[in-house]
Formats: C-alpha cells, structure tokens, sequence
C-alpha cells in the first residue's frame, strides 16, 4: 500500500533548479532510504513533505490524500540540522514537542519518559539540554521524535556521531516501527546502513531520481556480471565465463561472458566436472552505486 | 485563518513560550527585582536626605554690624523670635493660617547676632563661629548697599539666608510706621498660598503642590512602566525566535505547526508573560503607595481609572503591534545580534514618546501631543500619558480614533510580521531586500 508518493515535484531557488520532476512511492510499513550526494535535492523534498517549503509544481500525496496541514500530526521529521532548547529540561522539552504532535500534555509527559528508558537515558530526564553529551542530545532527538509514534517518519542521518553500540540501539528502534508497521524514510550517506536496513531505496541527483526500487533489485541491476564460487579443486575453463581470478582457500571471482547468465555459468561448470560448494551472484555494494551514480552524473554535466 | 486544531497548536506554543519565559531569570529579575531595587535605591538615596535635611536645622548663626543703628538689634533675633506682634498671629489664627505661619517659622532655623565691630564678627567668622555676617553702613538708608562676609568655603544655605536677613532689614525698617498687619504683608505678601485648578467642564480640584506631584508622576510612571513592558515583552519575542533559528530548533517547530499558528502562539504566549509582568509592577505600586493613600484623598487628586482601565487593551494591541513588527524584523537575523540590529529600529520608534516627554509634560494636550496620538507608533503610551493627565482635555473621538488606528495599523503589523517571520523562519542567513520581497510575492 502506497502511504506516500511524490509526483512531479519540481521546485527552484532563484534561478537554480533543485528538484526536476521527481517521482516516487514509499509503502506503508518499510524502511525507504532516501539517498543521494550533499544538493541533491534530498532535503527540499524533505521540506516540502514537511510542508515547511511549498514546491514549484508537482503533488504531495500522504495517506491516500493530497498532503494538508492536518496530516502533520502524524508525521515525524528529525531534520539534519537539528537541535533542541538548550536552557530547558529535557523532559520538557519532549513534552513540548509531543503536545505540537497532538499529544495531551500529560500523555506526552508519560511517554517522554518511557522514551528516554528505551534510550538509555532515564537518568537525563531533569538535566538541561546544554549539560547533555552530542551523542545523549541526538538520543534524545530521536526519542522526542518517535515518542508520538508518527505513521511516516523521515529521519535526517539520525546516526552520525553515535558510536557503534548506539547506531545498533537507534538500528533496533527502525526494526521495531517496521515490525509494528510504521513507515521510515531514512535519509543518510551510509550506504551499510542502507543495505542492513533498507526494504527500498530512491537515489537523487542533481534533482533528479536516478535509482529506484528494492534494495536487492538495485544492486542486481548495477552489478556486473560476477559469481563468486567455492569449490574444491580448479575450475575448468567453461565457454559462459570469461574469466577467473582466484582470491584463495578455494574461493573464485568469475566475470561471466557477455550474454550469459549465472545460471548457465553454473550449468556448465557442474558439467565440465567442477565440485562446488557455493555459488553466489555478487551484488555491487551500495556504496559503489552511489559513487558510480554520481561520478556518471558528474560527468553528464 | 486558524481552525480547532489551528488553534490548540497555538495554544500549546503560547502555554510553552508563556511558561518558559516566566520561569527566565531575566524575566524573575525584572519583573520582582526592579520594584525591589528602586525601592531599596529610594531607601539609599532617603535615609542620608533625611539626616541631612534634619542637620540643617541646626540654627547657622550669621552676625550682624549695624555701626548706625538702622536694625537696632539688641540681641540675637531668630525667625521663630520673629518680632511678629501677638494681634498678627491672632489674627492669622482667626483665619485659620496660624498653623501655616507656625510650620514657616519653625522651618527658618537663622540667627542673627549683632556685633559691635566688624573686627569681632570677623574674629568670630574666622574661628568658624559664624556662618558668615553682615555690615549694614550708617548711609544704608541713602544708598541700600550692605557687606556681606562668608568663610572661604561652599555654603549652599548662603541665599536662604540672605532671604531671612532681607526679611529682618523689612521688619525692621516698617516697625512702628505701618500698622502691623500691614507691616506683616509687606514684609511677606505672598507668606502662605492655597492652589485650586480650573477643570474644562468647570469644577474645582486642589492644585497644591501634592496635586501638581501626582499629576505629572502619574502619568510618567504609567508611561514608563507601558513601555519598558511593550519593549521587553517584544524583546522576548524576538530573542526567542533568534534562539531557536541558532539552535536549529525551527525545522522541527515547522514541520508541527505553520508559521501563522507559530507565530499567533509566541504573540499570545509572550504577551501574557508582559501582562503578568505589569500586573505585578502594578501591585507593588499599590503595596508602595498604601502610605501616600491618604496624601492623595486629602488633596482631592482624582486617579486615572480610565487609563488604569485602558491600561490592559492598550498593552496588548501595542504589544502585538510592535511585537509583530519585531518578530517579523528579528527573524530574518541569522542570530541573536543580527536580530537586535535589524528590530533596533523598532525601539527606538516605541521610544519616541519618552524621548519627547518634556514637551508632553509641559503641554500634555498640545498640538505635539495630539499629533502623536494618532500615530501607531505612539498612539498607545500617549493615549494612556493623556487620559492619566488630565481626562477632561482627551475627547472621546481622539481616543475612538486612536483606537482605530492602532488596531487597523497592528492588523497590517500582524500581516507584514507574518510574511517577513516566515521568510525569516527559511532563511539560514540574512536574505537580502529581493529575496524577501520575491519570498513575499510567492508566499502571499
């Protein structure tokens, strides 16, 4: 089910065009990296579903609906530039910022603490933003969006700066929306995220949508034609590949011949004798489409 | 226009801005400290006032060498020995001024010692026994001249004296040639007065020097505390807003809440917090002024319950005009400084009446003063500066216009703050004239 879709967003600053058309679908219940190099675009599409900026031209849709001022309550957005009143209390300021989702000042109150539990930060709760670390500050930004448990949610790099054991917590707390339903649009630099978390991705450019899909099937469709195989003794030379670099303990790269496929790389390496073990498609990483994408752009221009 | 749920947004910004600027230090110190300071700065500034003025009344003794005669002084005169016959100050109690006549007298503390040579009060002028003398020549008569002689020093009493001297020659020279209430007219025509004012429609109020105190305090304070409301209030207003821009805070307040309900919740929030605060300067006064209660029902001063009453409507639509106008100004400052710079001028507009305040004082109703009240820069404190001066002189066309004015000019403020706040709100940096208008075209 579609619980958001851009369709022909175009949006300029002055003279410099931002967005070109941009269209896309985000499903109910995923988590959809939003992707793309620093002027992408990724932000203004970002503020415009945040109906902070209003586009040129193009539609918003959100929940079946065109997008409206109402439909804000039940969206969440952890801006890249963030911060937080920094002469307030914590708890306080959750609680302001759960009452602007709608929340009842004392359910916003009692969830901010539930909140901060599931951060690790109980102990926070009375402190002053400004006594607080920059890896306890963005915590606690997480927690004060997600704390009004939005439909749809774009979270702006929500990991730079945490350290491993908390990008794994802030990890979990996406796989737990999405067991629960809700749906991320998670925008980040990176890409090992994107691949562990990701169901779909949408990659801008210059203002323009140049990857989309599932994660799985982008990477496929930017491959090159590589297997890796582990099999027990040499590989006898087969017609369907091209040819084979050995990188050791019985472990093989074989760039298939043009117009084949690894299938029938597989079919007659079985037939010419070969013991294998396992044989895997290599998908190009995320981060090597990202680059490939944006040199290729680079250099269209 | 803002709907239900518009609404409750607003709410929850104006319950938070009011409850976060109400709990600033800033805003505790201003509103309970100031009261406290100038009351402990009055109590500075009285105590030594008060044992000054009490040292004064030790008698300073002056001497006095009349080589021909002409004052015939026998011994020390003091202005409480005034040779004042006993049917004068019968008299003067008959009419009820005796106790007017004693209160003068008790105040003069001078005495005057006559010498027999100028060498003696010299001597005794020189060993600081005197506060200085007096030579009254034997030609006085023919020419007027007398000597005075003072100590090297700074003597600030020296013309109260020469005022109580010059009442000793006149006494002295009508003694025995004019009949001695005559004698005692000439000598003070104008010794004690009685004030009334004239109202326009005809009545009579006292105009004694209380009277003419509250009249032109009142208003001052009334004025002074209107504004420095208005002002800081607006400040709030503004500091907030360049806060949040600096703290990235705005994004996520954008994508809660729009601009206008942002903007109509900090109005409402921070004008409460202003609102607060006037009533609790007002309450001091009140608590201060219990003591000079009675001062002003004995001199019959009326107080300004209409101003007190317009105080409140006032207050918010020049809050929410200038506050509007500040908001709008101060956010397209990247920061706190940017922002006072760019709402600078604000201020100084507001300030305008306390800048002319000496013209008002001393026309209150005059052509300035009329001007200004038609203007929304100035329409609110000279609206309140008039009705607590004088209501009579203040029409009620000048006051329904006025309002007017006000409230047409603040909904055009609330307007252009509203356009400039939510270009300034987007703006990471300060964005230059065509920017603003371009963003002001495409956001209309």
């Amino acid at each position: 089910m579609v619980i958001l879709a851009f369709d022909n967003i175009a949006k300029s600053y002055g003279d410099t065009p931002a967005l070109r058309g941009v269209s896309f679908d985000v499903h109910a219940g995923e988590i959809f990296g939003l992707l793309g190099p620093n002027g992408a675009g990724k932000s203004t599409l970002i503020r415009i579903l945040m109906d902070i900026i209003r586009a040129d031209s193009g539609e918003v849709r959100v929940f079946g609906e065109t997008r409206r001022r109402e439909h804000l309550d039940r969206l969440g957005y952890l801006p890249e530039e963030r911060g937080l009143y920094t002469k307030l209390t914590v708890t306080d300021v959750m609680t302001y910022f759960g009452s602007l989702k709608g929340l009842s000042r004392a359910e916003a109150r009692r969830r901010s603490r539930e909140w901060l539990d599931r951060v690790e930060l109980p102990h926070v709760a009375g402190w002053k933003i400004d006594r607080l670390s920059k890896g306890m500050s963005q915590k606690v930004q997480i927690a004060a969006v997600l704390l009004s448990d939005p439909e749809l949610c774009v979270l702006d790099e929500p990991t730079t700066g945490l350290d491993p054991v908390n990008v794994r917590l802030v990890q979990d707390l996406l796989l737990e929306r999405r067991r629960n339903g809700r749906t991320t649009i998670l925008s980040t630099h990176q890409m090992n995220q994107v691949e562990a978390l990701c169901d779909r991705v949408a990659m801008l450019n210059r203002g323009r949508l140049v990857v989309y899909g599932e994660v799985d099937e982008v990477r496929r469709h930017h491959s090159l034609p590589e297997v890796r195989v582990h099999a027990r003794g040499p590989l006898p030379p087969v017609p369907a590949v091209a040819s084979v670099i050995e990188d050791g303990e019985g472990s093989w790269r074989l760039m298939l011949a043009d117009g084949s496929v690894p299938s029938d790389a597989l079919a007659t390496l079985v037939r010419a004798g070969a013991v294998i073990d396992r044989f895997e498609p290599m998908l190009a990483p995320m981060e090597d489409i990202f680059l490939r994408v944006v040199r290729e752009g680079t250099e269209a221009c | 226009m803002l709907n239900r749920k518009g609404w409750r947004k607003t709410w929850t910004i104006a319950t938070f801005e009011f409850l976060t600027a109400v709990r600033r230090p800033g805003y505790l110190i201003t509103t309970f400290g100031m009261p406290l300071f100038l009351a402990a700065y009055s109590g500075i500034v009285a105590i030594p006032a008060y044992f000054a003025s009490r040292a004064v009344r030790e008698p300073a003794v002056y001497g006095v060498v009349d080589p021909g005669g002409v004052l015939r002084l026998q011994a020390d005169v003091t202005s409480s020995e005034s040779p004042m016959p006993e049917a004068v100050k019968r008299a003067l109690d008959a009419t009820g001024r005796g106790g007017a006549v004693d209160t003068e007298f008790m105040e003069s503390n001078f005495v005057f010692r006559p010498f027999p040579s100028e060498a003696d009060a010299r001597t005794a002028l020189a060993g600081r026994k005197l506060k200085g003398y007096y030579v009254v020549p034997a030609d006085y008569i023919a020419k007027g001249v007398v000597d005075i002689y003072t100590p090297d020093t700074i003597n600030i009493a020296g013309s109260e004296a020469r005022g109580q001297f010059s009442n000793l020659v006149r006494q002295r020279l009508l003694s025995g040639r004019l009949d001695e209430l005559t004698s005692a007219r000439v000598v003070s025509p104008l010794k004690d007065t009685r004030r009334f004012s004239v109202t326009k429609s005809g009545g009579m109020a006292d105009g004694g020097q209380a009277a003419g105190i509250v009249r032109i305090v009142v208003p001052l304070i009334f004025t002074v505390l209107f504004l420095m409301s208005v002002l800081m209030t607006s400040g709030y207003l503004m500091q907030g807003t360049a806060t949040e821009k600096e703290n990235k805070v705005v994004d996520v307040l954008l994508a809660s809440a729009n601009p206008d309900e942002i903007l109509a919740g900090k109005l409402l929030g921070l004008g409460g917090a202003g609102l607060l605060q006037i009533a609790v300067w007002m309450m001091f006064l009140l608590v201060g002024g219990i003591g000079i209660v009675p001062l002003l029902l004995t001199s019959q001063v009326e107080m300004p319950w209409i101003a007190l009453a317009l105080a409140i409507p006032l207050f918010l639509i020049a809050f929410l005009f200038f506050g509007s106008l500040m908001l709008g100004t101060g956010s397209l400052g990247s920061n706190m400084r940017e922002a006072q710079q760019l709402a600078m001028v604000w201020s100084l507009t507001a300030a305008l009446p306390m800048m002319m305040m000496a013209v008002l004082l001393r026309e209150p109703h005059g052509t300035v003063a009329r001007v200004m009240t038609w203007l929304p820069f100035s329409a609110g404190p000279l609206i309140m500066f008039r009705a607590s001066t004088d209501l009579d002189f203040l029409n009620w066309w000048e006051v329904a216009g006025s309002f007017a004015v006000l409230l047409l000019s603040t909904w055009i403020a609330i307007r252009i703050g509203a356009r400039l706040f939510r270009i300034g709100l987007l703006s990471t940096s300060r964005p230059k004239l065509a920017e603003i208008l371009r963003q002001a075209r495409l956001s209309s």
